[in-house]
């Protein structure tokens, strides 16, 4: 035996008698030594979304650390809440291998995941055969919670809500300020995104009773788009619906005002108008343009700033939307968790499907409460509308939407003045 | 009627600023016989420039032609000498070296993602330059001026580089290795003088197209890619290597792209002008204006 290995052997033994004497010393309370919720994540950490699902990581870190150090569980004697991580890399199949091996080897309580709808809805499946809990945070596609699943709970808005919520805005808008709007007009990329998009307005426009004007989808590659626009200043519509990527969200912005478009408000649906350059590159023509968001950092909701001042300085990123669901949903786990006072999946199950949360530090999402209807989506998730303004300090986006999670102060300005 | 008439001049406009930005490739094609796959990312560059020039001193858009020209047409001249012509020499023997064509597509993606590399994503826009969301106002028609403007350059071009292809003794030679690169190398012409000049002269016509362009569009790093397409399409609807036929096939596309969606979805002028293309190719491969015989 060579003098390394002796000493390397002696490194180990002491290190062994450090832990030994540590567990001593700062021993758990008695009886709440071996109990941990055990929560097996599948998320993607590697591949296309590895940076979204190291988002949704770090909000979740975050959470479970400030409800461990807040004294864990309580109605299980202070148990704490146990983290592991399952890579999916944004692949169905492994998504669901990783299930399955978090269900059947490491014997969690509670899953949650995925982020890709793709690994989510086959995962449904597999949580619902071992009857483990499965909450989703955020995974957009509908047919997740309409399988019949007992299992499965959503806390974001799903897909088709997206479109509800513009029309929902525009009600209210049309409710809190007047500025009656009769004619839409739809203009939208031509890909899979702007028309699912459309065809949902079209029904929604027709359940309001509106008339559409105009119903046009462009090729986002186009390096002209003033035709589309004289269509759009020809139909002369109330209110405009754009489905936009990024080079055409700036095109069509800046088009717009050069004919002197004159619309009573614009509404974008995220993508390229949420793009970090649009507000540069689109400057004063951008202003009192309206945007759909899942979450905003300047939401108008106790403990928001806070939670995203902290959540910068541990991981230098503004929370975004995939990262408060996440967040929230390790909160509506520990509500759960404290309910059922069991770690039992099916108790843990009853509670999630009993779920009422309304306060909390987990609340800091657009929306006031998290229910969960019979199919397991958070039937009160709603998306978060911003209005494009300057306020002195640049163009910014604005909470106005829901009138709850509004900015403190601010007016939006609907419907925008002509010019 | 009045809608139709906004839109053929809005078509006509935008039009010839296509035809402007496949200027450079049907120059480039007349003379090496490569299709040049680099032309949008050389048109990229130049609008970087273009970018940078303005925003940092302020100066009217057009005035930046003083520096962008002669920057890209020395920044093709010297690409041309340093990267493709070894590749020329090499295939001396081959017509249409394909290797040349592959070299291009690969400088198209060295430049695209370098630029990705240096100035990130970010789409850039000129905000307060004199030109931009102007409009001319007659009666109830609006024309964008920078386009107007755009539209005289790209005549200007033209008609300078056909009195320039023509009329100079350099022009001649040009014209000479493009009918015979044999031939007139035996009359003294050096065809890898030549070619590298025919490449810097299509360069600095990007150049140009960049400048008409940056008043009114967006900068980002892809943003060749967008042209590209459109001037493969111009060069072989306007017949590869003619000047007009390159203005006139740009002018077609806008006409298309701009009155079309008055009477259809903007999405099928993208397809009617892909089927054009394709109507071209199978009963007039030489395009409007290109030789019927091939030399």
């Amino acid at each position: 035996m060579d003098k390394n290995r002796q000493r390397h052997i002696l490194e180990c033994l002491a290190a062994a008698c450090m832990i030994v004497a540590l567990n001593f010393a700062f021993g758990h309370p008695a009886g709440a030594a071996d109990k941990v919720v055990k929560v097996g994540n599948i998320i993607p950490l590697s591949g296309p979304s590895a940076s979204v699902g190291q988002q949704g990581k770090n909000a979740r870190d975050m959470a479970v650390e400030e409800i461990n150090a807040a004294g864990g569980i309580e109605s299980l004697g202070g148990a704490k809440i146990e983290m592991l991580y399952a890579d999916s890399e944004s692949k169905p199949e492994k998504g669901v291998a990783e299930a399955e091996r978090l269900i059947n080897t490491e014997k969690v309580n509670v899953l949650t995941g995925c982020w890709n709808s793709a690994v989510t809805y086959p995962v449904t499946a597999v949580a619902e055969r071992y009857g483990i809990p499965f909450i989703v945070p955020v995974s957009v596609a509908d047919k997740i919670t309409e399988q019949g699943f007992k299992n499965v709970f959503r806390i974001a808005a799903k897909d088709s809500w997206w479109t509800r919520d513009q029309f929902a805005f525009l009600k209210d808008m049309q409710a809190e300020f007047g500025g009656d709007v009769k004619r839409l007009a739809f203009v939208y990329e031509n890909g899979d995104w702007g028309k699912g998009f459309a065809e949902q307005w079209k029904k929604l426009a027709q359940e309001g009773g509106y008339e559409v004007v105009l119903d046009e989808p462009y090729p986002s590659t186009a390096t002209d788009l003033s035709p589309v626009v004289q269509k759009i200043r020809r139909a002369n519509p109330d209110v405009l619906l754009l489905v936009s990527n990024a080079a055409d969200a700036i095109l069509l912005t800046n088009t717009l005002a050069e004919y002197q478009v004159n619309l009573k408000a614009i509404i974008g649906s995220g993508g390229g108008h949420a793009d970090p350059s649009f507000l540069q590159a689109t400057g004063e023509n951008s202003r009192y343009l309206f945007d759909i968001v899942e979450w905003e950092t300047d939401i108008n909701k106790p403990g928001a700033k806070e939670a995203n001042e902290k959540y910068k300085a541990k991981y230098g990123q503004n929370l975004t939307g995939e990262a408060v669901d996440a967040y929230l949903a390790m909160y509506v786990l520990k509500d759960a968790l404290e309910r059922a006072g069991s770690l039992d999946p099916g108790k843990i199950r009853e509670a999630l499907a009993a779920t009422r949360l309304d306060s909390g530090p987990g609340m800091i999402v657009g929306y006031d409460s998290v229910e969960f209807d019979e199919s397991g989506q958070n039937k009160n998730a709603s998306l978060v509308i911003v209005q494009v303004n300057d306020l002195g300090s640049g163009f910014e986006r604005i909470t106005v939407w829901p009138k709850g999670a509004r900015r403190a102060g601010y007016t939006p300005v609907f419907p925008v003045p002509q010019k | 009627m009045i809608y139709l008439l906004e839109d053929t001049i809005n078509g006509i406009l935008m039009g010839s600023i296509y035809g402007l930005t496949a200027l450079g490739l049907t120059v480039i094609f007349g003379v090496l016989k490569v299709i040049n796959f680099a032309h949008g990312s050389l048109l990229m560059v130049a609008m970087y420039v273009t970018y940078w020039t303005v925003q940092m001193s302020g100066i009217h858009p057009y005035l930046s032609l003083v520096v962008v020209v002669p920057v890209m047409f020395v920044f093709g001249y010297y690409l041309q000498d340093i990267v493709i012509k070894p590749i020329f020499k090499a295939e001396k023997e081959v017509r249409e070296p394909i290797t040349v064509i592959i070299v291009t597509t690969g400088v198209w993606y060295i430049l695209d993602n370098l630029t990705l590399l240096i100035f990130g994503p970010q789409y850039r826009n000129l905000q307060d330059n004199a030109l931009r969301g102007k409009m001319f106002v007659l009666g109830d028609m609006l024309i964008s001026v920078p386009k107007f403007w755009g539209f005289v350059t790209a005549l200007v071009t033209a008609g300078l580089l056909y009195w320039f292809l023509q009329r100079t003794r350099i022009g001649r030679a040009i014209r000479a290795t493009s009918l015979d690169r044999e031939a007139s190398s035996l009359m003294g012409i050096s065809p890898y003088k030549v070619y590298n000049l025919a490449f810097g002269i299509g360069t600095a016509t990007a150049g140009v197209a960049a400048v008409t362009l940056i008043p009114f569009y967006n900068v980002f790093p892809t943003v060749g890619v967008l042209f590209d397409i459109k001037g493969f399409i111009i060069v072989v609807l306007g017949g590869l290597g003619s000047i007009g036929g390159a203005l006139l096939g740009g002018i077609i596309i806008g006409l298309i792209e701009s009155v079309g969606p008055q009477f259809m979805a903007a999405t099928w002028t993208e397809a009617i002008v892909y089927a054009l293309f394709l109507v071209f190719l199978f009963l007039k491969p030489s395009g409007l204006f290109g030789v019927k015989y091939d030399w």
